[in-house]
């Protein structure tokens, strides 16, 4: 530090007058915390009023948002079921081949509970339900003890009348 | 609480306020009332900071404040402060005391060098602050604070020479 730079500190420090804090003085200062205070809430409120606006909007616009997005995301499945039909066909084809087996059971089916020895049951049945036609004629090809079952629940159990609505599954294991 | 902290801030504005007073007097270049401005402003600032800056260092945080609100009120166009070569008034030792005399000498020097100037060299030479601080509060590199208060330096050197010469 050189004799200007030395000069110059002194200068500085020299011409100093003391300002005291007068009572105007704290006035003013808390005059502008106030309007500093008002105008940061001001400016928090207009924020958050601009946010939940803007939610809102959003929020509004989402669901038709949504519903506009579900038809796209819906169409291709139309497009791929083909391909996973095959595998559905065996389900689904069984009742169609069970129309032309069933106008034979009619002539299968007594040959088939004829060698049980009650005739009241065959007759009755098929015609009720379709589904043991179906069976008995699939069976029929495949199996022959699968449709004797039926006829001997009611012959063989006559005990209880409840048992009779699932007699199939109680009577397949034995 | 609140009064607690209003306390605090008061004590620390009522005895603070002539020094802060005279450095923004000589940020500004010898503007009192923009001077006023600056430390009504800085000290509004340190009130919302004053819970987390009370127990450290309140007066770094309002110099540091008032630096750069001298700087930021400098590049405003409406106060009009152009570096001129001639010096715009020069003391009269006739009607004025010596330390008047110097004191508007010094700050009509100090108005002509330009906002980073005038704070490195205040704050260097009056607050006696170190490089490092001088370049915290004027929020520039260690080499760039030294190099404004070199060239500040420099400047003042030549104006003040100038100016004494026709008194002398």
């Amino acid at each position: 530090m050189d004799d200007f730079e030395r000069d110059l500190s002194r200068l500085m420090r020299d011409t100093r007058q003391h300002i005291p804090y007068e009572p105007e003085h704290r006035q003013r200062l808390h005059a502008g915390i106030r309007a500093r205070r008002r105008s940061r809430l001001l400016w928090k409120a207009g924020g958050s009023a601009v946010a939940v606006a803007g939610l809102s909007v959003g929020l509004a616009l989402l669901p038709s948002m949504l519903t506009r997005a579900q038809p796209a995301d819906h169409r291709p499945q139309p497009t791929t079921s083909p391909t996973t039909s095959p595998d559905s066909t065996p389900t689904t084809a069984p009742p169609a081949p069970s129309t032309t087996p069933t106008q034979q059971p009619e002539t299968t089916l007594p040959a088939t509970m004829t060698g049980s020895s009650t005739p009241s049951g065959p007759t009755s049945e098929p015609a009720g339900d379709p589904r043991p036609t179906a069976t008995a004629s699939e069976s029929r090809t495949t199996s022959a003890p699968s449709a004797p079952p039926p006829s001997p629940t009611p012959t063989t159990a006559p005990p209880s009348a409840l048992d009779s609505e699932e007699p199939s599954a109680s009577v397949y294991p034995e | 609480m609140e009064q607690v902290r209003a306390d605090g801030f008061d004590e620390f504005a009522a005895a603070r306020w002539s020094a802060l007073l005279h450095v923004a007097r000589l940020l500004t270049g010898g503007d009192r009332q923009r001077a006023e401005d600056l430390v009504q402003e800085a000290l509004v600032k340190l009130w919302f900071a004053w819970p987390k800056v009370a127990e450290q260092a309140p007066e770094a945080y309002v110099r540091t404040v008032l630096v750069r609100l001298a700087a930021r009120s400098a590049r405003r166009r409406w106060w009009g402060e152009r570096p001129v070569d001639q010096l715009p008034d020069r003391a009269d030792p006739g009607d004025m005391s010596s330390a008047v005399a110097e004191r508007s000498r010094l700050e009509a020097a100090l108005a002509l060098l330009s906002p980073k100037q005038r704070a490195a060299v205040v704050l260097r030479y009056y607050e006696d602050l170190p490089e490092s601080q001088v370049a915290q509060a004027l929020g520039c590199p260690v080499g760039t604070a030294r190099s404004h208060a070199s060239r500040g330096v420099a400047r003042l050197r030549q104006i003040l020479s100038d100016a004494v010469r026709p008194v002398g």
